[in-house]
């Protein structure tokens, strides 16, 4: 009990969102708008090889084929997006070569400690590297030194595209196609940096890599692109955090993340979404959509994605894994909370394709105030995956009667051998359940912060621990006025 | 929306001609991008030449198909290619009982499949129950094709009056060998109390379409116990719409499948929760052999305020062979909290243990296999609460059974 | 001859070996009790003489009155006389135990060129059968095993011995989950059945169950091999002193 007493104090220190500051430092900005120069200008601006501003452009051409084909099939409304009205590339004015962290200007340290992303070497909690990226630039990357002794590449995208073509090359666009929905699409043309990983044979990388995104500037767009390719026999755990400043005006988050997982290689990619979700009345906030999706490509290859989603005005998100190697095993493990106007419609595609293929789904979905949360996922078994096995839980949570929980889950199945299972439930917090918190002494938002930690529980439990406890704190913080 | 009030849509013009050229209408079917038809794609349906039904090129019927259920003191009504056709069906339904023909009426449904019946239908069948010990009444549908393949729409209404309750039996038979398309609308309104039991069979020959559409409404304390049964055609869709329109009211609603060969079926039903206070439950079981398509598409929808709201669904279906496919989207779409609202989907084969017990005990593999799809299947038979009934659809699928061990060339 | 011979039977799980060379012969009207600790391969050898997929036999063989029955099929062996009394019977929803019954029961009258049983035939037979087991007589009317106790399952297995009549018949830890009384019902069952030309393979953990079907010889399983073998006295020293002794040396 004294945990829980901890994490409701913590939980009543922090403002709504705590996050909403505004970083004042001076950027650099690319016009208003979208068209081929933009491209070429960010695409000048990262100094990218030829190869590298014609794959953008072939995305952007193929893009604009595709005006009238933005997803309409996802349970969210929200007005028409004005894709001229955004500015494609922001980044910190400083000098161009920074050399060692002591260069990064202080304004962004401070930032980021603000934010609580330790940069600073000293500070950094053992064991976790950090990419930041701040708009559309990666500003820092820590334990660079030992992770290269390793053999590991973590390095901003762009400093990828130069150093390392030859895997840039071979695995960007192989999980997602720059043709792959409307919003990847646009990433692939005006995407501005992001992450990438390439972890070698064997290596069981000591150390937790993590990516945290900021933005910062108005009126901008944050594209970014994340690849991760874990070698023969190698381990991954990867963390993705994300936060910007409280806005009027709704800004376009459109990421892409490709993970590869070749012959018994494990990537375990773990985020925490907490884009700025809008004022209670609906106003400003976070369009977040984004393409994740994982390809097992090897034998007893296995990919689990975990996330938790509070963020965002509207989320519309699908980690996915494609299960080609025989005995490949793909997990995802959600929680998704939604509040005051929220809207979020997110859940996974496990695409079996290789024999003894093994999913599990887990999601749990919160909604209250009047906001819509929807579980979308797709399992699907190929004629050739002998033996598949899906195991999908799907629970949602409704708090109050102003708000929808959904849940719409597609099951395909060619194979005779293989077995898919899939329930699902609704409920509310009870009456009971509060009665009984109360009664032993907890306020009525220290009841349902604990309550809903219990309902997601499953999922939280696979989180990296720093993660954890993060996570647990922003579920109370989410769900805050939303029992009266 | 009544026959005449479609003139704007696509399908009105055929409403103006009726009888008129060669199925004008295909072009206007939903495609594969429609999400209610994603799984049930209607391409075949689109290309095969129909002509409407009309005296003139039909094939007489001029008796019963055999293997129709015998209901004991059931009321017949029967339609060939939609038509009422008098001579073969009862003339008096007793007390309480009012059936017209030659009805024009309306229909909430608005599917594309439910306008082009009421471009085409004929004219209904109404149905009107009132009092209770009424007669059960048994319709029998008769698809017989001629030359050429064959379009009809039969369109049933049936009311059921406060407090009364009434049995229908379905049976939706087509002479074989023969290409028609049945499209049957059927509107079902249950008054405050009132109660039905619906029971309906698909047995559509293999080069058949049944594309049908039903939607129910329930007023206050109003009850529907349904039960459907597929065992094939070459595109079978039973669309159910229940909707809850008064507290207290309660749906069972159930079914199941059984496939072989190249059969398509599709189980599409809404239950929808308008109005606090409501119960329903769904049970859905299939079986799909050879090359067959097995579908479930069930959606719960509670509305806003329909408070403590009690909704269950269970699918689960399985493979025989290597061959069939199962697309299954049970779906949840929730606005009220205090509501218990689950559902649960599963595919698979014939559980390995189950058949290893069977065979411990010197049972050959093929008859095991049979007495565990009769099993399986009987579960949601189970819920059929009329004994003459659930013994008939428990015979249907032993038929069916022994009709795939001789497909199989076994004894 | 012996009934059912059992000739250095070698049998693997995925690739694991789990019996290592296994000979034993039960000669008619005899009760052979086998005992051992978990994870023996007890289980094992009874999935293997019964036909269950997923065991490769590597080496050795099973005769049963002289015939390898390693070539049959698991329903082929059944209506050869064998009959396995499950450890833990799986629960059947939507088949009734009546439908179950009679199919098994004609599959075997087939086989042995007997007429089948027709259904009031069946029922009378039935009736007797429960009654003497103390069993209602209106379970055969629910789902196989769906919601049976524990005693129920073990009482429905015994129920289908006697209606099967097997040549040899296997109890895998069917003292498992039974309480003292069902225990007794369970046993006097097996007694009534034992008879000059049938034998039994009784698996169990512990000697209790012995005390009620009395074996006529006992062995020791132990990593896959019989460790030991001797009469009923030797399940009395067993529970007096375990296993301990046997693990060791076949270690």
């Amino acid at each position: 009990m004294a945990a829980t007493r901890e994490t409701a104090a913590a939980v009543r220190d922090v403002e709504q969102y705590k996050y909403g500051f505004v970083t004042d430092i001076e950027s650099d900005m690319a016009p208003l708008g979208l068209n081929e120069g933009i491209i070429r200008f960010i695409s000048a601006k990262k100094g990218e090889p030829e190869w590298m501003l014609e794959w953008r452009l072939k995305a952007y051409r193929y893009w604009l084929t595709l005006t009238d084909e933005e997803p309409a099939w996802a349970k969210l409304k929200f007005p028409k997006i004005d894709f001229q009205a955004s500015h494609y590339y922001a980044a910190p004015k400083q000098a161009p070569a920074l050399t060692s962290l002591d260069e990064v200007d202080p304004k962004l340290l401070e930032t980021y400690k603000k934010l609580g992303i330790p940069l600073l070497e000293q500070q950094i909690l053992a064991g976790v590297a950090v990419d930041a990226v701040f708009d559309s630039v990666s500003v820092a990357t820590t334990y660079k030194k030992k992770l290269q002794e390793l053999g590991v590449i973590f390095a901003p995208f762009s400093e990828a595209v130069h150093k390392h073509p030859e895997l840039v090359k071979k695995y960007l666009g192989s999980v997602v196609p720059y043709s792959d929905n409307f919003y990847a699409t646009l990433n692939s043309a005006v995407f501005t940096d992001g992450s990438f990983v390439y972890i070698p044979k064997g290596l069981r990388c000591p150390m937790e890599l993590s990516t945290y995104f900021r933005i910062n500037e108005r009126n901008t767009g944050q594209f970014e692109r994340t690849l991760i390719i874990a070698d023969e026999g190698s381990y991954v755990s990867y963390l993705e955090g994300c936060t910007a400043p409280q806005r009027d005006e709704n800004q376009l988050h459109a990421a892409v993340v490709e993970l590869v997982a070749l012959d018994n290689a494990e990537i375990k990619y773990s985020t925490v979404q907490n884009w700025y979700p809008g004022d209670a009345d609906g106003k400003g906030g976070i369009y977040n959509f984004v393409t994740k999706r994982g390809a097992c490509r090897g034998k007893n290859s296995k990919i689990m994605w975990t996330q938790v989603e509070t963020g965002s005005a509207i989320t519309w998100k699908y980690p996915s894994c494609i299960l080609q190697g025989d005995n490949s095993v793909g997990e995802f493990y959600s929680v998704a909370i939604t509040n005051n106007r929220q809207q979020a419609d997110t859940g996974t595609k496990m695409i079996h394709l290789g024999r003894n293929t093994r999913s599990k789904i887990i999601s749990k979905g919160i909604s209250a105030g009047h906001a819509d949360n929807t579980y979308r996922g797709l399992v699907r078994i190929g004629v050739k995956a002998d033996r598949a096995r899906n195991y999908t839980q799907c629970d949602s949570l409704l708090i109050g009667s102003t708000c929808g929980a959904h849940t719409v889950p597609y099951i395909e199945n060619r194979n005779p051998t293989a077995l898919t299972e899939h329930e699902a439930t609704t409920s509310k917090i009870s009456e009971d359940q509060l009665f009984y918190c109360r009664q032993r002494g907890m306020s009525q938002e220290e009841a349902v912060s604990l309550i809903v930690n219990g309902f997601c529980r499953d999922v939280l439990q696979t989180l990296p621990m720093e993660f954890a406890v993060e996570a647990q704190k922003l579920v109370g913080i989410s769900l805050e006025g939303s029992v009266g | 929306m009544k026959p005449s009030e479609i003139i704007d849509h696509p399908f009105g013009s055929a409403y103006a001609m009726r009888l008129g050229a060669k199925a004008p209408w295909l072009g206007h079917l939903p495609g594969p991008k429609t999400e209610a038809w994603r799984f049930t794609p209607l391409r075949t349906l689109a290309s095969t030449p129909f002509v409407p039904a009309s005296a003139s090129n039909d094939v007489d019927v001029t008796e019963l198909p055999r293997g129709l259920p015998l209901i004991a003191g059931a009321a017949r009504l029967v339609l060939v290619n939609g038509a009422y056709r008098a001579d073969l069906s009862d003339r008096e339904f007793g007390q309480g009982l009012t059936v017209s023909t030659a009805q024009e009426f309306a229909s909430s449904a608005r599917s594309p499949l439910a306008l082009l019946n009421a471009a085409y239908a004929a004219a209904g069948i109404s149905i009107d129950a009132a009092g209770a010990g009424l007669r059960p009444i048994h319709l029998i549908s008769i698809g017989a094709a001629g030359a050429e393949p064959l379009a009809f729409h039969p369109r049933l209404r049936i009311t059921v009056a406060p407090a009364a309750s009434l049995t229908i039996i379905e049976s939706h038979v087509g002479l074989p060998g023969q290409t028609y398309f049945s499209n049957p609308v059927t509107e079902i309104v249950l008054a405050e109390k009132a109660s039905l039991r619906r029971y309906v069979s698909v047995a559509e020959d293999s080069e058949a379409f049944h594309l049908a559409t039903t939607t129910i409404s329930i007023a206050a304390g109003g009850s529907l116990e349904a039960f459907h049964l597929g065992l094939g055609g070459a595109l079978v869709r039973q669309e159910i719409s229940v909707r809850f329109e008064g507290r207290g009211a309660a749906a069972r609603l159930n079914g199941a499948y059984a496939l072989s060969g190249r059969a398509h079926h599709d189980f599409t039903t809404v239950m929808d929760h308008n109005v606090p206070d409501c119960h329903s439950s769904q049970v859905f079981k299939g079986v799909a052999d050879g090359d067959s398509h097995g579908v479930f598409q069930g959606r719960i929808h509670v509305a806003r305020d329909s408070q403590r709201s009690d909704a269950r669904q269970l699918h689960k279906a399985l493979f025989l062979s290597r061959g069939p496919q199962i697309d299954c989207k049970p779906e949840l779409e929730i606005y009220a909290d205090d509501v218990q609202c689950a559902h649960g989907a599963a595919t698979g084969e014939i559980d390995h243990d189950h058949l290893f017990y069977l065979m411990s005990r010197g049972i050959d593999p093929a008859t095991a296999r049979s007495l565990l799809v009769e099993g399986f299947l009987t579960e949601a038979v189970i819920e059929v609460s009329v004994p003459d009934v659930q013994a008939h659809f428990i015979d249907a699928i032993r038929t069916w059974l022994k009709s795939r061990e001789i497909a199989r060339g076994r004894p | 001859m012996a009934l059912l011979e059992i000739k250095n039977l070698h049998a693997s799980v995925a690739g694991k070996a789990i019996l290592k060379g296994i000979t034993l012969a039960l000669e008619p009207g005899t009760v052979h009790a086998i005992m051992g600790p978990n994870g023996t391969g007890k289980s094992t050898l009874s999935n293997v003489i019964a036909g269950r997929e997923g065991y490769d036999v590597t080496e050795g063989e099973v005769l049963l009155d002289g015939k390898n029955v390693l070539a049959m099929s698991a329903d082929e062996r059944a209506r050869a006389g064998i009959f396995l009394a499950f450890q833990y019977p799986v629960e059947i929803p939507g088949v009734t135990t009546s439908a179950f019954l009679k199919t098994a029961l004609n599959a075997k009258r087939r086989a042995e060129g007997k007429t089948e049983v027709d259904a009031m035939e069946f029922l009378k037979l039935v009736k007797a059968k429960t009654a003497a087991l103390g069993m209602p007589y209106d379970m055969i009317k629910r789902a196989l095993n769906v919601g049976f106790s524990g005693g129920e399952k073990k009482r429905a297995e015994v129920l289908q011995m006697t209606l099967l009549e097997p040549r040899l018949a296997i109890l895998d830890e069917t003292d498992s989950g039974l309480d003292i009384d069902a225990l007794k019902v369970v046993s006097e069952g097996v007694n009534s059945l034992r008879a000059p030309d049938r034998a039994f393979l009784v698996i169990t953990h512990y000697q209790r169950l012995l005390d009620y079907i009395v074996p006529d010889h006992v062995h020791v399983l132990a990593h896959g091999r019989i460790a030991a073998s001797g009469g009923k006295e030797l399940a009395v020293e067993l529970e007096a002193e375990g296993y301990a002794k046997y693990l060791d040396a076949a270690a």
